[in-house]
């Protein structure tokens, strides 16, 4: 890996200063990122929509749970574009075995459930670790800095809360007259099958949206950790520097 | 470093024709400002309440007069005061400054916090974290109105210790941006393992005529030049 080829400036940050990094990162790659991530799931909301008809909660449920799975085609895109390099579609479906189908059971499970996933899956996707020796590595990038990892998860799980009830609120606004539901229908337990349907599709609408931005930030987060354990940073420089 | 590399500093020019770099703040640490800040309001009228309950109807009134005063003027208050920012952003170290990193004046606070109305749309600020996310200055609509930025406070450098090694001339002139590389690798030089602080001065190793060897001795020399740079001498 040369570090010297990475696009963004690393100098060391505030673990909330190297989330808005990634942000920013993930605006400036915006087209890679999104194309390759939603040609994935795009397929696979319309699969989760579908499910509303066994049961109307089911189609959040599957969406939420198939979030871990559907970041690693994310990070896959933003890890080439930390390096300069563009993603298409094609570059996703070549590497399908290290994007889509290493480490499956894991994403739907274990990591479903970790509250710092964003910070620690760059280490278990992207530096090709296995067994004990990755475990350790995991434990010493999240030493200190599980509570940068939650906070994290918890300001984009926020913001994927407004921008759910923004997209409800707008839906209700601009109803047909007649049509107009009160809060009852939306959130009570019988009746208004249809907005639980929005709801569900809100909800699709803002996880595209968000997700990219989300592991982004984690991204964000695991750079920031290589400067600080690693002073990738000093590296940048010196090997920019190198006389050749 | 290229100045082309992504970063998230605005740059910004004072009026004496200073340019500067203002580390804008994005939607993390804002997120959990506005939530500090929230709760804060929210104790607040909580012993309000406790206090006008038993004063009947003109409790209910003076209720309303404070929680619309809190709702427009508390975080107006607090970004005029001399920290520039609330309770919830000094707590999460950003604050409120003018685009040109100037103190927030009394005319852009007003306006942002009126604007609120706009970024609080459709529901639970919708509009404004869109905006946070979208930006490349992460502005929410009532900063673009205000021209205002929310940046993070600089932070005093933590101290450092640096091991004492004898100095060392470079063999050459370092361009700037080499001997604060060089400097930064000896403040750090506690705080990385021995094999990858080796490492990282062998790739500097040039700066003291070792080129192409790397090794605890090497490691001695590239610190002996940081020290020089530093101005210390033999």
């Amino acid at each position: 890996m040369r570090v010297d080829a990475l696009a963004v400036r690393l100098r060391p940050r505030s673990y909330v200063e190297a989330a808005d990094l990634g942000v920013r990162l993930c605006q400036h790659v915006a087209r890679s990122v999104y194309a390759s991530y939603l040609a994935v799931a795009l397929p696979v909301f319309v699969l989760c929509l579908a499910t509303f008809e066994v049961a109307s909660w089911l189609p959040t449920f599957a969406m939420w749970m198939a979030k871990p799975w559907l970041d690693r085609t994310i990070l896959f895109a933003l890890s080439r574009a930390a390096f300069g390099q563009s993603t298409t579609v094609a570059d996703v479906w070549n590497a399908q075995r290290e994007v889509w189908w290493s480490q499956l059971i894991r994403s739907w499970t274990q990591r479903r459930l970790s509250p710092w996933r964003c910070l620690t899956a760059p280490v278990y996707q992207l530096e090709g670790l296995r067994g004990e020796p990755q475990r350790r590595r995991v434990q010493q990038v999240r030493s200190g800095k599980t509570g940068a990892g939650i906070l994290v998860t918890s300001a984009f799980g926020l913001v994927e809360l407004a921008l759910v009830f923004s997209l409800l609120a707008l839906c209700v606004w601009f109803a047909p007259e007649g049509m107009r539901p009160s809060l009852d229908v939306i959130f009570g337990a019988e009746g208004g099958g249809e907005w639980r349907f929005v709801m569900a599709l809100a909800y699709a609408m803002t996880v595209a949206l968000v997700e990219p931005f989300y592991v982004a930030a984690g991204f964000g987060l695991y750079l920031n950790r290589r400067v600080e354990l690693e002073a990738w940073d000093i590296e940048q420089e010196f090997r920019r520097a190198q006389p050749e | 470093m290229s100045q082309d590399a992504l970063d998230t500093v605005v740059h910004a020019e004072t009026p004496e024709g200073i340019a500067i770099e203002l580390k804008a703040a994005g939607v993390s640490s804002r997120v959990f400002a506005y939530l500090l800040d929230f709760l804060i309001r929210m104790g607040v009228l909580y012993v309000a309440a406790l206090i006008t309950a038993v004063m009947g109807g003109l409790g209910t009134a003076l209720m309303l007069i404070l929680w619309f005063a809190l709702e427009w003027f508390y975080p107006v208050a607090f970004e005029l005061s001399r920290w520039g920012a609330t309770p919830g952003k000094r707590t999460l170290g950003i604050k409120v400054v003018m685009d040109n990193g100037l103190p927030i004046t009394p005319a852009a606070s007003i306006t942002r916090n009126l604007l609120r109305t706009a970024d609080l749309l459709p529901a639970l600020y919708g509009f404004g974290l869109l905006s946070m996310l979208l930006r490349r200055d992460f502005k929410r609509l009532g900063d673009v109105a205000a021209n205002t930025l929310v940046v993070y406070q600089p932070k005093a450098a933590p101290k450092v210790t640096m091991e004492d090694v004898a100095p060392l001339a470079p063999v050459r002139p370092l361009p700037q941006a080499e001997q604060v590389a060089v400097i930064a690798l000896a403040a750090r030089a506690s705080r990385l393992t021995a094999s990858r602080l080796d490492e990282l001065a062998g790739l500097a190793a040039w700066v003291s005529g070792d080129d192409g060897r790397s090794g605890p001795a090497v490691t001695r020399r590239v610190l002996g030049v940081a020290q020089w740079l530093l101005g210390k001498r033999a």
